[in-house]
Parts: C-alpha cells; structure tokens; sequence
C-alpha cells in the first residue's frame, strides 16, 4: 500500500501487547526518509472536533475526571524503535547444525548446539517435506501447533496462530489450547460462585469505575499494581488516572500484597503486606470477625445466595474443629492478627470495593480458585451489588453481552459496544481465540505440554479453553484424544514457554525428548523456546508492515485505524501471515489459505465489516485519509447499570449464571461432579497441602525452601516482550548490571533475609529449589516483606546447564510442575517456596567457560550471532 | 514573549519513566541541528526519574523524582562556559552549543545537580534542551511532558498568567530542590519528598489497633503537627526536616500518655507504641 522511501508522513500503530486482535497504545508515527523519527501519542481530537468524538466525563463528590485528550502509548510503546533493530533481532532463516532430517535428528542437543544460515528455498523444503512426512506417517494430529497471545497485536499479518488454518486444510491439528493464564481463579473458581461466563469475573462489568467514583468509600487493592500490570497492554497508563483521581475525591485505598509496589508507593493510604497465595488466609478470618460479630448482612445472603450456614460452619470450626479466626490466619499469611481485625472493622463500615489487575492472590498460585472463591463469599457477605461494592477488574474491558442484555465496559461506553462491538476482525488472519463453534479434536492446554511429550498421555477435566462454559470444566479428555496420534512435530509463533509457563525445566527436556521429530519456530527475536528449535524462521515487526487495528481497551475511546508500513523488512524477515502463505504455496493450498484476498483487500475488508461504514459513521475514503476514526461516546452511556447492582435489587428477575441463579457458598456443579475433591471442594477452603502441592511456609519443604516467591507481570516488558530494550535497561529497577557486565534479573529481597544470607544490594545471587536454580541480581531494600522473593516472570532464559541452571533470571523455570489442582489445568508459577544464595561467579567461570564467553550486547542483551556457527 | 516552566508534582508520578523513554525516543542516536548533538545510548538520561525509599517495614514510602536541567535563570553552566558555549535564549531555555562546547568537559561539573553529561566519542557536555527544536516548531510541551500519563510534568507559559503553570505557581508554591544554591530554577518541585515519622499504637491490654488517639509531633517544645491516629492505629508525620530532634505525644482518654523523642537521622519507623490504662 505504501512505499515509503523518500517521503514524511505519520502513520499509527497500536504498540501494546495486547492480545489476538484488539490493539492497544495507539501512537502515531513520524516517518521520514525511510526511518522512524518518533513514535509518540496523539490527541484524539487532532482530525475531529470535540462534537464529533463527544468526550465524556465523570462527575463524583464534586470532582470531575474527564476523558483523555491523547492516546496513551505507554513506555512499552515508546521504545519501539531499540526493539526493532534489536542485536537479537533473526535476520534470515537458520538450521540447527546437527539436526538432519535425512539422518540423525539428535533431539538430545536441542538447547546446545548451534544453527546455520540456510536460504528460504531451502527452509520451505525442510518444512515441505517434514509436514508432508509426518502428515503421512503419523496423521495430520501429530503436529502441535501453539500460536498464544501477547506477541504485538496484528490483523492481516497476525502473529497468533497463522498456521492453524493451514493445518486445518490439511486435516487438522493438535493445537495449544489458549486457557485462562492470569485469571485462573475466576475461571476455574468464581464460575462456580457468581457464574460470570464466560472468564469467570464478577457479571457485568458496565460503568464500574464511575460507580465506584461516587459510591465507594475504601478500595482493596489485592495483589494489583495498576502502574505495572497493565501497562504493556490493555488500559495501561490510564489506568492510573482513575487512581490518582480516586485518591483526589478522598476514597481510602489500600493495597494488600507482598511488595510496596508502584501503585501502592503513590496511591496507597495503606500498604498491609501478606505472604505470597495466602490471601484466603486472611478473608477466612475477616468473614469469621463478622459472623462472630455480626457485621455482615444475613438478609441479603438469605435472598441472594445458597449455602451460606455450610460456609459459616467452615468459618466458624464446626465442619472441622478449626475455628479460621485471625490468631489461625495470621501465621499462615503474615499480617498480624490486630490488623485483621481492623480491616475486618474496616470492611464492615464502609462500602468496599476489590479491585484487581492481572497479577495478585487469584492468579497463578496452587489452588488460586479457593483464593478467588473465598475472596467471592466475603464480597458476598457485605451485598454484592450494592452501590460502591464490586469486585472491579481494571486489567481489561472484557464484555461479553447479547442481544437480549447489552452490556457495556467498566469506562464509559462508545456508541459501538456489545452486541455492535467495534471490530476489524475481517481482517485478521491469526487463530481465533474465541471458537464458539466447539473444540478441535485434539488439544494440550498449555501448563501440560511437558507432561504431553515425556509422558505421552494426560487426562483432565475441562479443555481449560478460555471462553467454555462452567459445565465443560466436568468433561472428561484425554491425551492422545480417540484417533489421533501424539505430537511428533511443533510449529510455534510463540516460543516463550521457558519463560512463561510452569515447571519449564521440564519443557525444556520435553523439547529434547526423542518423540519430537521436528521443531518448526517463527519469531522476530533469537531467545527462549527459539533455541530448541531446529528450524528458525525470522519475522518482521509491525513496523515493516501495512496493516490495520481497533482499540477498545484504552479506557478511552474505541478507536480504528490504518497502520501503514514505515520501514523496509529487515534482513530477510516476513510477517507471519506471509510465512505460512510460502508454506502454503508449497503445500499446493495458497488460494484456499488466503482465499484469494491480497492483503490490501483483507485491511479494507476488515473496515468494511468493521460496523463503521455500515453505521454510516465514516467512509473508507475519508478513513483513508484521516488515518484513523474516533468511534464517540454514547451520549447515555450513563443508563448502563453497574456490576450486579439489578441482582442485588431483584435476583430472580436478574438471576446469575450459577445453576441456582444465586451465590452459590456450597456450588451446586461441584458438588454433583466432584463431592470429594479436596483441593476445590463444594464449599470453597484454604488448602495446606494436597497430592499436587506443597507450597506452604508451615510446610516440611518450607525447612529446605523457607522463602516465598511472588512472580508478577513484569514492570519493564510485557511478558517475554522486549526484554532486549537498551533504553529499559538504563532504567536501574529493570536490571541489574552484574561486575561482570550482564544484565541480570532483579530480586527483591528484605535486607532482613540478606543479611542472614550474606546477600548485598547488587550481588548476583542463584534462586533454587528441587527444579533447579536461576540466576538473578539482588535488589536488597525494604518495600518487600520479609520470607519473600520477588521476581518478575519473562526474562529470557540463557541456560547454563539446560533444565538446571539459568543465567537469564526466568524464574518460570522452577515454578512447580503441577497445575493449579487436580481437576483443574491452570497454571502455577507464583506463590512458591524456594531459596536463595550468593552465587560463587568465578567456580561457575572456571566450569562453564564456553557460556560465559559467548557473544553478548552489554547494551541490549543477547545477540543472534551467539547461536550461529556457519554463516 | 513567553517564558517556560516546568513543575513537577512527585505525589504524581507513578515512576513509569515514560518521560525518560520519550526523551530516549527523541534524542538518542537522534541530532537536532543547531539544537542538540545525538545523546548516545548509554550514560546520558537528559530526564531520569529517581527512586527514593523512606523508612523501614513496613512503613516504607517510596517517592519516584523525575530530574533533568533546571534551567536556571541563573545557571552556573552558563557563566563558566567559555565563549558563550552556554547560552539561555529569550524564552529561558538554557542551551549548550555543539559546536562552541565541544573540549569543554570543565561545563560537566559546574552543575550541582549534575545534569549534565559528557559525551566522550563527540569530547561534548550534553544536556536537556526542552526539546527546543519541536517548541520552535509548533510543539505545546516537551517530549517528556507529552507522554507523562498523569499530569505529574506541567509545562507552559509562565508569563501568561492564565497558564495551568502560572496557577499552579501562584497557588501551591513549587519549591526548587535546593534554593541553597540560588540557581533560580525554572523547574521547580511539589510534593519533594522529605523525613517522616511513622508508628502504631496499639492497646497494651488486648493489643488491637487504637484508633482515634491524637498524636502530636513538637520541636523545640512546640507543636509542628498533630495526627489522629487511622484505623489501624497509625501516625503519620510528614515533611520534616533531617538531623532534627522531635517529641511526640500519643494521648487518649483514660489511658496514659506515651511521650518519646526521636532524631531524624533518616526517616523514622517507631513501631508499635503500646498504651496502658491510666
């Protein structure tokens, strides 16, 4: 569409890390001459006038929070252009040296040995002719295709799953099930509370902030940074103008977790620390101060939910002789008892919200669905519903209505929303994380994939599917489904399982086990997962790219927007649609792959379907020409009730999606399917320990292992994104810079905890645990709790010994193997027990010299050419 | 002619550092001819927000400072640089010439804020020029201010009176961060974190959290602040001066009253003060 040599002009990106298709950060583009001079935001207002976009603002307690006038592109954003022309950046495609698929395959030297440079032609041979095989031998099942979220956020040229309806033209194939990472314990817990279908979050989420700005009188920040956690994607930083603006109008804001994190650093009136995963600790004793004093409100639980007198039994140490009062907490989670029953006395008083981002107790610990269930009964037992009372999930706008009940997003609506909601979907060509229409034969959810390939079977109940039902999560599968052969081959887009999912010391050996014939890898950047690859073919950033995006996360306003291309490919690199159409062509199915739109008919179809055009909103001339078209405020945005607010007025008129219609404090599904389990029995417990973990600090382990380990979101990249920064790295909370010149991943320590372990601020240190050891740079200071660890997730791993030992900081590789229960398969890698030590640099030197003196950017980080030993 | 300013608010920042980046974005491998020379990669944050802890745990603050040139109406850098290498224009933004400063690695150290940096490959001092170049071409703000998400950077016109800066000057009184120095600074501070004193009372009898007691700091004798202490039994004293010597008082009826003095070294956690009926 565009050809850009010689020329200056502004284009738009969405510049998040969003996830399959809906952008985010939208900045605009200074070109010139074929470089990129600035990406920056811009206003909303710049080609419209204020009567077109109609900005809203909230009114609340004589204050008013007005819309944003500019986009927000966040620090992600903003950094765009080091990224882009990142040392570690894949320039052509490159073969593992000593792996021949005409002989020996050697799957044991995955992780070590090197690659060389091999043309396109032969790369699509290889890849022809392997499909082909495999196909043959084993049927079209045994290849494994993973295309996940949060790589940059394309349509046309989507990175999320191109290949999958490639495969499906073939046949069909197994593929990585996208499950509910980051809320685990709404899907796999708080359906069975509130219902909330399809995540799991509290129903409706409709003009949330504005009530909570009118009607609150305390916030709970649970485990939540709403500087940190959403600022690579989704709502980013205008997140922190609702919390600025919560603090102005006098609301008490609290943050319970075990860091003082940014949020809590400027916002918090309170800052009440707790261990790691223990948060059911603590509401188990708050609801046990209220039934023992009566301040909580029967009269609505009698009316609005079932089950309560088997809660209250739990509570109160009638069902099994263990009172849950706060003297039993407290040791369990760390805050001491009086404080409990403060903000027990607290909570009663005023009318409480909870606010989450992604990170915090419900997420990614063992058995984070009793943590969010228990979480559900204490909201529950103040009214759920009530004015200024929620559970409020500032991570994302996640709706989801229908025709019958329309549903707006917690921010002022736009005129587009469900069920007219603003989309280029038509355009993408990436999987669809939403597949309504069922599941494909064959699925491994993603914290199983090690157990897939070494053991070669699994059986779980429920897909663990992001989007399925309540009810599905009893049905039985089974690995390697009826008919279909296990995976001997893998194709990925999205190579950061060592240093996004659970135990991947373990994938790690699963990525060498011999059953794996072939690992096929797209990726603009040489780390993690590309390592073990045999074949690595190199992708373009959006930058290099025409392509077009929506925005309905910013908090804002919805927006849609043409991304034209502002710089040449770099080195040999293509898209990821534009790979799996080489492939196709090769596989004789290019026509039926694209069906025969070029990819400017795909960016202009995707805005003719776009609901736009057909509301006679903007024409795609003048869409064209503007570059981008602010969808306005509704002018009754305001009419959309909040939360459950209709439940709590009228529950059998606005029943929940419970099989009770109710808040279900014994859940009706649970209770039939699984009345035994332990680990999420019918009413909702604080597990010590099960067949699965045992990750307590009163546990035996906890002798060997006496530390805790809290693993978030992390502050300076958005998962295993742009890691490589230079400009973060000049940032001193995103690196340490070790005497020996590497960039190691902070540890937050208590110079308490140091100090008994002869660690100083900026000693390179070694997390450990049975799974292995990392290695990290201590942040020795007091804004961590101590008998805690805390390490972000998604450094790159930079293995000295493969499956034992990392120099890179990816902590996920000695998170627990287990999922977050028996019978449910979310993921674990936060909540954990481990230790830590000073690492004796010079014996590790003198025994691995080969991995010490590898080619490394003491700018940026690891660099492409470290792997390659033929040019 | 207008005059720039900025204030920064520190009870604003969230330390996302966007405004370090957006200056990375603008300046780094990036030369504005007549302007700025290219800032290298490495070594030269033009605008870079500290991290200043207080206290011990729990009561820990943690206060994020955006710093970057001041420019000072009164700027050492300027008066001893040689041949006019250091120049303030009309407007008030303080430049240094890349072509006259170059060898003056002297200009580095003139300033005590440290704001300046050497660039050893271009033997050139280096700094924040506002980013004058987009100014002269139509930019309201800065870079930095631009992309600052929570209004934490105001910057304008501080010789319109109706400017957002203007009132904010006129109304909170921003403070330089060491008027020690008489620079006359034209980026000034709210909200500059200082020492606090921290603790929590608590009844002796049941050790629950008192709230409601009237906690009151003195120097000298004389009362400073008082604070009733929150639900959860806490005090706050804020915005004190270090090296100082302070006396607080925890009084509430029927119970006896803690007195204890304190010097404030560095911000000060007492801990839990235990009250016992009278």
């Amino acid at each position: 569409m565009s050809n850009n040599e010689n020329k200056e002009f502004t284009t738009f990106k969405s510049t998040g890390y969003s996830a399959f298709c809906n952008g985010s950060h939208i900045a605009a583009v200074d070109v010139k001459d074929g470089k990129i001079i600035r990406i920056h935001p811009f206003r909303y207002d710049w080609k419209y006038s204020a009567d077109q976009i109609n900005p809203w603002k909230i009114e609340a307690r004589g204050k008013v929070l007005e819309a944003p006038k500019k986009t927000s592109c966040g620090p992600m954003g903003i950094s765009w252009k080091k990224s882009i022309y990142s040392p570690n950046r894949i320039l052509y495609p490159i073969k593992r040296v000593d792996w021949d698929p005409n002989g020996e395959r050697h799957p044991e030297t995955r992780g070590i040995s090197g690659y060389e440079r091999i043309s396109w032609d032969e790369a699509l041979d290889i890849i022809e002719s392997e499909i082909r095989r495999i196909v043959a031998t084993y049927g079209s099942w045994a290849i494994y295709a993973q295309g996940d979220g949060h790589g940059e956020t394309k349509m046309v040229h989507g990175p999320h799953g191109c290949m999958f309806k490639l495969l499906e033209l073939l046949g069909g194939a197994t593929i990585q099930i996208r499950n509910a990472d980051s809320w685990e314990g709404w899907y796999w817990g708080t359906k069975h509370f509130w219902g909330g279908e399809p995540f799991g979050l509290m129903p409706n989420c409709s003009n949330l902030y504005t009530d909570v700005s009118k009607h609150s009188e305390m916030l709970l920040f649970e485990g939540c940074d709403p500087c940190t956690t959403t600022r690579g994607f989704c709502s980013g930083d205008q997140i922190s103008r609702f919390c600025l603006f919560w603090r102005d109008i006098g609301i008490n804001v609290i943050y319970i977790c075990p860091d003082l994190n940014y949020g809590a650093a400027v916002f918090a009136d309170k800052w009440i620390p707790i261990l790691p995963n223990t948060d059911s600790a603590l509401h188990l004793a708050i609801a046990y101060q209220w039934l023992i004093n009566g301040t909580y409100d029967q009269e609505y639980l009698d009316t609005h939910s079932v089950g309560f007198d088997k809660f209250a039994d739990y509570v109160l140490g009638k069902e099994d002789g263990v009172p849950k009062t706060p003297e039993w907490a407290s040791p369990k989670c760390g805050v001491p008892t009086r404080l409990i029953k403060a903000l027990a006395k607290e909570w009663a008083r005023k009318r409480t919200s909870v606010v989450h981002g992604f990170g915090g107790p419900y997420i990614r610990g063992p058995y984070s669905h009793e943590v969010a269930r228990i979480e559900g009964c204490v909201l529950g037992m103040q009214g759920l519903g009530k004015p200024g009372q929620h559970s409020l999930a500032i991570n994302n706008r996640a709706v989801f209505g229908s025709e019958d009940h329309p549903v707006a997003p917690p921010t002022p609506c736009s005129i587009m929303h469900e069920p007219h909601q603003l989309n280029v979907r038509a355009a993408y060509t990436g999987y669809n994380p939403f597949p309504w229409l069922g599941l494909p034969k064959q699925c491994i959810p993603e914290p199983l994939i090690h157990d897939a390939i070494l053991k070669g079977h699994f059986e779980i109940y429920g897909s663990s599917l992001q989007v399925t039902p309540a009810c599905e999560q009893f049905i039985k599968y089974t690995y390697p489904a009826p008919g279909c052969s296990r995976i001997h081959m893998m194709w990925s887009d999205t190579p950061c399982l060592l240093t996004c999912w659970n135990d991947s010391n373990r994938t790690a050996e699963a990525f060498r086990h011999e059953s794996i014939e072939f690992i096929l890898v797209q990726h603009p950047r040489m780390e993690n997962d590309c390592l073990f690859a045999d074949i690595v073919l190199p992708v373009n950033t959006k930058f290099e790219e025409d392509d077009i995006g929506d925005d309905r996360e910013s908090a804002a306003f919805d927006l849609v927007y043409l991304e034209d291309k502002c710089i040449e490919p770099l080195g040999e690199s293509k898209s990821d649609y534009e790979i799996v159409c080489a492939v196709a062509e090769r596989l004789g199915l290019l026509e039926e792959y694209t069906d025969g739109e070029s990819i400017p008919q795909k960016i202009r179809k995707g805005f003719d379907q776009s609901g736009v055009p057909e509301l006679g909103l903007c024409t795609w001339e003048e869409f064209r020409e503007k570059g981008y078209y602010v969808v306005p405020t509704d002018p009754e945005w305001e009419k959309y009730l909040p939360g459950l607010y209709e439940f709590y007025l009228d529950p059998s008129k606005y029943p929940l999606e419970t099989p009770s219609g109710l808040l279900e404090y014994e859940s009706i599904g649970l209770k039939q399917y699984f009345p035994d389990d332990k680990e999420r029995p019918p009413v909702p417990h604080w597990v010590e320990s099960s067949e699965f973990h045992d990750e307590r600090i009163g546990s035996e382990r906890a002798k060997t292992y006496p530390l805790l380990v809290v693993s978030n979101h992390p502050r300076h990249r958005t998962h295993a994104n742009m890691d490589d920064n230079d400009w973060f790295h000049e940032i001193i909370t995103c690196k340490v810079r070790g005497d020996d010149g590497y960039l190691y991943e902070p540890m937050w320590l208590h110079p308490s905890e140091a100090e008994k372990r002869g660690i100083k601020d900026g000693d390179i240190c070694t997390v450990f645990n049975e799974r292995g050891g990392v290695l990290v740079g201590a942040k020795v200071w007091e804004r961590i709790m101590p008998g805690v660890i805390y390490v972000d997730h998604g450094s790159r791993a930079d293995y000295i010994v493969p499956g034992k030992l990392d120099r890179g900081g990816a902590i996920n590789l000695i998170t627990p193997h287990h999922t977050t229960s028996k019978n449910c398969a979310g993921m674990v890698c936060s909540g954990f027990l481990a230790d830590v030590e000073k690492t004796d640099m010079d014996a590790l030197r003198a025994k691995y010299p080969e991995v010490f003196n590898r080619p490394y950017n003491k700018d940026s980080g690891l660099v492409f050419e470290r792997v390659i030993v033929k040019k | 002619m207008k005059k720039y300013g900025m204030i920064i608010d520190v009870a604003k920042c969230t330390g996302c550092n966007n405004c370090f980046l957006a200056c990375k974005d603008e300046n780094a491998g990036e030369a504005h001819e007549g302007y700025t020379a290219e800032q290298p990669i490495r070594f030269q944050n033009w605008i870079h927000v500290n991290e200043i802890e207080r206290g011990t745990f729990p009561k820990v603050k943690l206060s994020c400072v955006p710093v970057t040139c001041s420019h000072c109406d009164n700027p050492r850098c300027m008066s001893q640089a040689k041949d006019g290498a250091v120049y303030k224009r009309p407007d008030g933004i303080v430049i240094i010439d890349p072509e006259k400063a170059k060898g003056q690695k002297e200009i580095v150290n003139t300033c005590p804020y440290r704001v300046i940096y050497w660039n050893e490959e271009l033997q050139l001092p280096q700094k924040c020029d506002m980013c004058a170049h987009l100014l002269d071409k139509g930019y309201e703000v800065p870079r930095c201010v631009e992309m600052c998400p929570t209004g934490a950077l105001l910057f304008g016109d501080l010789n319109d009176p109706e400017s957002e800066i203007s009132k904010v000057m006129a109304e909170q009184k921003p403070e330089s961060r060491h008027p020690e120095y008489q620079l006359h600074e034209r980026v000034l501070y709210l909200n500059n974190p200082k020492t606090f004193i921290s603790g929590t009372v608590v009844y002796k009898d049941d050790d629950m959290c008192v709230s409601g007691a009237t906690a009151t700091l003195k120097r000298d004798g004389k009362v400073e602040q008082t604070y009733v202490t929150n639900a959860f039994g806490d005090f706050w004293f804020d915005g004190l001066d270090s090296k100082t010597d302070y006396e607080i008082t925890i009084e509430l009826d029927g119970y006896r009253t803690i007195e204890a003095k304190t010097r404030t070294y560095a911000s000060v956690n007492m801990g839990d003060l235990f009250l016992e009926k009278a």
